[in-house]
């Protein structure tokens, strides 16, 4: 195809992506898709390649595809049709993340020229514990499974999908209000694509500008792994626990680099563990996506041609391939952030001037919620920590990293809407690891509650702190305080527990890794 | 009267002088802007005693673009010193193994917590001690800053806390900018960041002011972000309500444009160098509440102006992919366009040059000399790497601008729930005549318009910009009676009332809004506040985002007062005359997405009203070109304008 051809369709279908994204954006309910943005929208070709994604998660970057090729294997789709599904084991990342799938027609045609899909962050999902990320041992404790199922027919709601929905989570109101500005945003990617056909000149000229799309950024992949010197590259690194007994959990990989291909094989990685920080293997190929197209020279159009340059092997039943039933929700936040420190290591040996040390390496989930006036309430969030130093400087403070960019609740928002009080918000000074360049510094949050709650803490690097390159030192691991009557004591990162009024929850995040050897000091 | 946008390159201004038009055009004195500004009135020849002076200026944008800005400190309430380097916990690009973002404006040494804690329904849960007032001002003054920013958690519920310390460091020398009195708005974050940026720029803002003020004794009012002017005064309190004034005089001067020629809702579109302005405007000027400048969010009302990074400076190139890619990367004002003589990277203008729609001997009006030659050297590489002719080349690299364009102009209508084919796309700015057509034909929006005096269609809005005081504050209440609104209302209105009578405007007209949304959203609806306003908020809201719902509880989130007017319009210039049939300087062969055809090319000053010919033909003035393709129709409509429509 073309080159002007190619820029032209690559602008017209990202903007499809990114106008879905605006809307889902601006309608849903919940502050975490609305505000902290804990969403992505795509568009897939005919046989659910994807084409475009509006960028807004690394983690979904990988994972989306499986998602509509599990709707369109279980679920025959139609005009109008809409399916949702959240399973790990079909399509899905974690439960948390509902994942809506519709087929685009032309008026009168048998099949669809296209797909739409979003996938969009629930603050609850039900389970045993609110906001769904509870200490789990396996997928059934952690809430509410939906394999793919149509839950929009012919352009109407199916009433008994979406009360058997919403019986099994705690804020119905709020899932209501979500799903449909999923839909909407469905709705809104359906009618632009429709229109985009016509101005494209028909179906078949349109397929085959998808098509060169994804040869496109397959090309621009190869370029950029032509750069890597070829090899293999190893590296390991560990999770402190799995919450539940399991301590130092080993992910390795091989990355063989040559011919402009790249195989990246995780053999030797931990067996999956009974504690929730399985990644499935969406969430693993999600990481290997992100790492791979953060080192191209240039932006890659985010579509299925990035991948076809790379080979995962992840063996089934280990920690980057989790079998049913596992628990997964720490897969998706926590160990997909392992899976790039891993992934950046055994790259800094083939391009040492061109890899950072270590970031926080974990999102710090929190999850709580309760009843208050007989009203129940969720909340999520998840807290930035510090970005690791590079050869170019030093690392950021009191940033996302790598597998996550959503933003914090404001202080005031917070206040206002959730029977909490936050006492302190501070960069947490000093937790970045010292070097030529210093890694960035993570973020204490005090939160005081008001109300009782259960609260579920998931988070990582309290015992094995971000690793430093070329000489530079360790980031400061994280630590958790409950504050109860004055007196602090430490609670593990990943739990599950009870507060009353009054108790603080205290939690520092992680500071990077430093890059070079520190200067000495008399 | 006197109008004055400064640019990056030119300084213009346009005067009212006994009903004519006068006009200046002066290099922009970078180290000194004023002084363009006094060589200008000198120029002039206007007694400068009489004359009022509108001004739009970047004396703030520059101080803080280029951190020249003033020494700070910030208090917080403590505990929340961080709140500015924290900001929302993001990085700015997702894909990016070693983000950057600017470091804060003020240093962690000059952010001082005061023990104080207001709650979200404005109940204080700890008392500010005056003890604790004293040891604050002498930890400020310590720091020796030039001025002091101060927002605390909450002050948008209860000012009381920010009140006490403002009183004790009003009359201590520094600029003092106070968050609830700039935006009395919830979100920590936007709130304290928007309060730094005017402590920064207060001082240069302050010194600028002062000094041009006593070169304009008539009168200096300042040109804001929204589109409406202020007091010099009120601009050296508040300047960061002008960071993103700089686009603005444009497009407060394409609507009067558009008005006088009966065009009813427009897109605006100016193309300069390496980027691209466009916004909308149905009946009255489109406003954001926050936007955001060099990573900063800034919360003060702009003109809903949507920037893309493609101008006629953007460079071309093939990526390792196989696809063709104009922009971001720009050759900007120096070295430019390779025509231009001193760069060597395929441009945008580089490729309209090629293709005939520009025309060599007319740059501002022959004063500056292009090379065609070395346009075609410039695009020669990338055409061999296509495998194509050097006029196929730049034939893509202008659709690719274009479709760039396209996508902005996408955004602002479209996605806002808009039809393109109900406006009228209103070029101006260098190039942006060149690219029009072709745009509106993508688009399928009805006409093109290009206003006289494309180039000075800035200095031309301040002239004609009307006052503008905007006051916000935070409600947060769901379901309001309409007793209970009204009573807030009259609240902000007699804060008003006490900053407006220093303005001193004549002919004044309040309008009222509120930010809306349903209880349980996150972003808000602007609506005008009257006995319908539920409604209105539903119909919005049904055409921005496809649904709404009567059953669903509403918030009202903000209340909305501004306060207009004092504008007068300028009389129109006087239409030169003209010959009936104007003769063409030149006919040429010109590329269009078609093919090629023989294009005439005629000067503007020639062109009478009511005047009409076929395209394809070129019409070139002073800093401005307009392409007419094949299949469109130009006519000269009753103000001058030029008026492209589709055959």
């Amino acid at each position: 195809m073309d080159a002007v051809t190619l820029a032209i369709a690559n602008q017209r279908l990202a903007a499809v992506a990114e106008e879905m994204g605006v809307v889902l954006g601006r309608t849903a309910l919940s502050p975490n898709i609305k505000e902290r943005r804990d969403f992505s929208c795509a568009v897939f070709d005919a046989r659910g390649n994807l084409v475009a994604q509006a960028a807004h998660i690394p983690v979904h970057l990988g994972s989306t595809p499986l998602s509509v090729r599990a709707a369109i294997a279980s679920v025959p789709l139609g005009p109008g049709d809409v399916a949702v599904l959240n399973d790990p084991f079909a399509g899905g990342t974690h439960l948390p993340d509902v994942t809506v799938v519709a087929p685009v027609f032309l008026p009168a045609a048998r099949r669809p020229f296209a797909y739409v899909a979003n996938r969009a962050h629930h603050a609850d999902i039900g389970g045993m514990a609110p906001g769904s990320m509870p200490l789990a041992t396996s997928i059934f404790q952690e809430g509410f499974r939906l394999p793919p199922v149509r839950l929009i027919a012919g352009g109407r709601p199916q009433p008994e999908v979406l009360s058997l929905f919403l019986a099994n989570t705690r804020v119905r109101e709020e899932r209501e209000g979500d799903l449909m500005a999923q839909w909407a945003a469905l709705r809104v990617g359906m009618d632009r694509l429709g229109a985009l056909v016509t101005r494209t000149g028909g179906v078949r000229r349109l397929a085959r500008q998808m098509a060169a799309l994804q040869t496109y950024s397959a090309a621009l992949m190869r370029a950029s792994l032509a750069r890597i010197p070829p090899g293999v590259y190893r590296a390991r690194d560990l999770l402190d626990d799995d919450g539940l007994g399991t301590e130092r959990i080993p992910i390795a990989v091989a990355i063989a680099i040559g011919r402009g291909k790249a195989r990246v094989d995780f053999t030797g990685s931990a067996s999956q563990t009974r504690g929730p920080v399985n990644a499935n293997f969406a969430v693993t190929r999600s990481a290997v996506l992100y790492v791979f197209t953060a080192l191209a020279p240039e932006p890659i159009p985010p579509n299925e041609g990035l991948a076809w340059p790379l080979r995962i092997v992840a063996p089934e039943g280990s920690i980057v391939h989790a079998r049913f039933p596992a628990a997964v929700a720490g897969g998706n936040v926590e160990t997909s952030q392992r899976i790039v420190d891993v992934l950046l290591r055994a790259l800094a040996r083939a391009l040492p001037a061109r890899i950072p040390a270590a970031s926080a390496g974990t999102m710090n989930n929190l999850a709580l919620g309760g009843v208050i006036e007989g009203r129940s309430f969720a909340y999520y969030e998840t807290l930035a920590g510090g970005a690791g130093a590079g050869p170019g400087g030093a690392g950021l403070s009191a940033v996302h990293t790598h597998m996550t960019n959503t933003m914090n609740t404001p202080v005031e928002a917070l206040e206002a809407y959730y029977p909490l009080r936050v006492r302190r918000q501070a960069v947490r000074r000093g937790s970045g690891g010292r070097g030529r360049h210093r890694g960035g510094d993570g973020v204490v949050r005090e939160l005081e509650f008001l109300a009782p709650a259960e609260v579920s803490l998931l988070a990582e690097r309290r015992r094995i702190p971000p690793y430093g390159l070329a000489g530079g030192e360790a980031g400061a691991p994280g630590r958790d305080l409950l504050i109860r009557g004055g007196r602090a004591r430490r609670i593990a990162a990943k739990a599950s527990f009870s507060v009353e009024v009054g108790d603080r929850l205290r939690i520092e995040t992680p500071g990077g890794g430093g890059f070079g050897r520190p200067r000495r000091r008399r | 009267m006197i109008g004055v946008d400064t640019g990056g390159t030119f300084t213009d201004l346009v005067a009212l002088v006994g009903g004519r038009i006068r006009v200046a055009k002066l290099h922009s004195t970078r180290d000194d802007p004023g002084r363009a500004v006094r060589d200008g009135l000198r120029a002039l020849a206007i007694d400068r005693r009489t004359a009022g002076l509108h001004y739009g200026t970047t004396v703030a944008t520059n101080a803080l673009l280029e951190r020249r800005g003033a020494r700070v400190v910030l208090v917080t309430t403590a505990g929340f010193e961080d709140v500015i380097e924290i900001g929302r916990q993001v990085r700015p690009s997702l894909y990016d193994l070693e983000p950057r973002r600017p470091p804060p404006l003020v240093p962690r040494t000059r952010r001082l917590g005061v023990a104080e804690r207001i709650l979200a329904d404005g109940r204080v849960e700890r008392r500010l001690d005056r003890r604790a007032v004293v040891r604050l001002v002498e930890a400020v003054l310590r720091r020796r800053p030039d001025a002091v920013a101060v927002s605390l958690l909450h002050s948008y519920a209860a000012p009381r806390h920010e009140r006490l310390i403002g009183r004790a460091l009003a009359a201590r020398g520094v600029h003092l900018t106070l968050s609830h009195r700039l935006v009395r708005e919830h979100r920590e974050y936007e709130r304290t960041a928007t309060v730094v940026v005017n402590a920064y720029v207060g001082p240069a803002m302050t010194r600028h002011l002062g000094t041009l003020a006593r070169a304009a004794s008539g009168g200096l009012r300042v040109m804001q972000s929204s589109g409406g002017l202020v007091t010099a005064r009120t601009a050296a309190a508040e300047p960061v309500r002008t960071i993103l004034s700089g686009p603005a005089g444009g497009v407060v001067g394409a609507v009067a444009a558009a008005r006088r020629a009966g065009l009813g809702p427009i897109v605006t579109l100016d193309m300069g160098g390496t980027s691209t302005d466009v916004s909308l405007v149905e009946g009255r000027l489109a406003y954001r509440a926050e936007t955001s400048i060099d990573g900063l969010p800034v919360r003060v009302p702009a003109l809903d102006i949507h920037t893309v990074g493609a101008g006629g400076g953007s460079l071309a190139r093939l990526d390792a992919g196989g696809a063709l890619r104009v922009g971001p990367e720009s050759a900007g004002a120096d070295p430019g366009p390779a025509c231009y003589g001193r760069g060597t990277g395929p441009t945008v203008t580089d490729a309209n040059l090629v293709l005939g729609r520009l025309v060599e001997t007319e740059f501002l009006g022959g004063a500056l000399r292009v090379d065609r030659g070395r346009a075609v050297a410039a695009i020669a590489p990338l055409a061999r790497r296509l495998g194509r002719s050097i006029e196929d080349a730049a034939a893509g690299i202008v659709r690719v601008a274009t479709a760039t364009m396209e996508r902005a102009v996408r955004v602002i209508t479209i996605e806002r729930g808009h039809d393109p084919r109900d406006f009228t796309l209103v070029a101006f700015g260098g190039a942006g005549g060149a690219h029009a057509a072709e745009l509106a034909a993508d688009l399928g929006l009805a006409r093109v318009y290009v206003p006289r005096h494309p180039g000075l269609l800035s200095a031309w809005g301040v002239l004609a910009a009307e006052t503008i005081r905007d006051f916000t504050v935070t409600l947060r209440a769901v379901e309001p009676t309409q007793a209970a609104v009204g009573r807030h209302f009259r609240r902000l209105e007699r804060t008003v009332a006490r900053e407006v009578r220093r303005e001193a405007l004549a002919r004044r007209v309040l309008e009222r809004a509120l930010d809306v949304r349903y209880v349980g959203q996150a972003y808000e609806v602007q609506v005008p506040y009257g006995a319908g306003w539920r409604a209105a908020f539903r119909r919005r809201h049904a055409a921005l985002f496809g649904h709404a719902d009567a059953r669903r509880p509403l918030e009202v989130v903000a209340l909305r007062v501004r306060v207009r007017g004092g504008a007068r319009r300028p009389p129109d210039d006087p239409l030169p005359r003209r010959a009936r049939r104007p003769s063409s300087i030149a006919t040429r062969r010109v590329v269009f997405p078609e093919g090629s055809a023989p294009t005439a090319v005629y000067r503007r000053a020639d062109l009478a009203v009511g005047w009409a010919v076929r395209g394809p033909v070129i019409v070139c003035e002073y800093s401005a070109t307009t392409v007419v393709p094949p299949g469109w129709r130009l006519h000269v409509d009753r103000t001058a304008g030029l008026v492209l429509e589709r055959t």
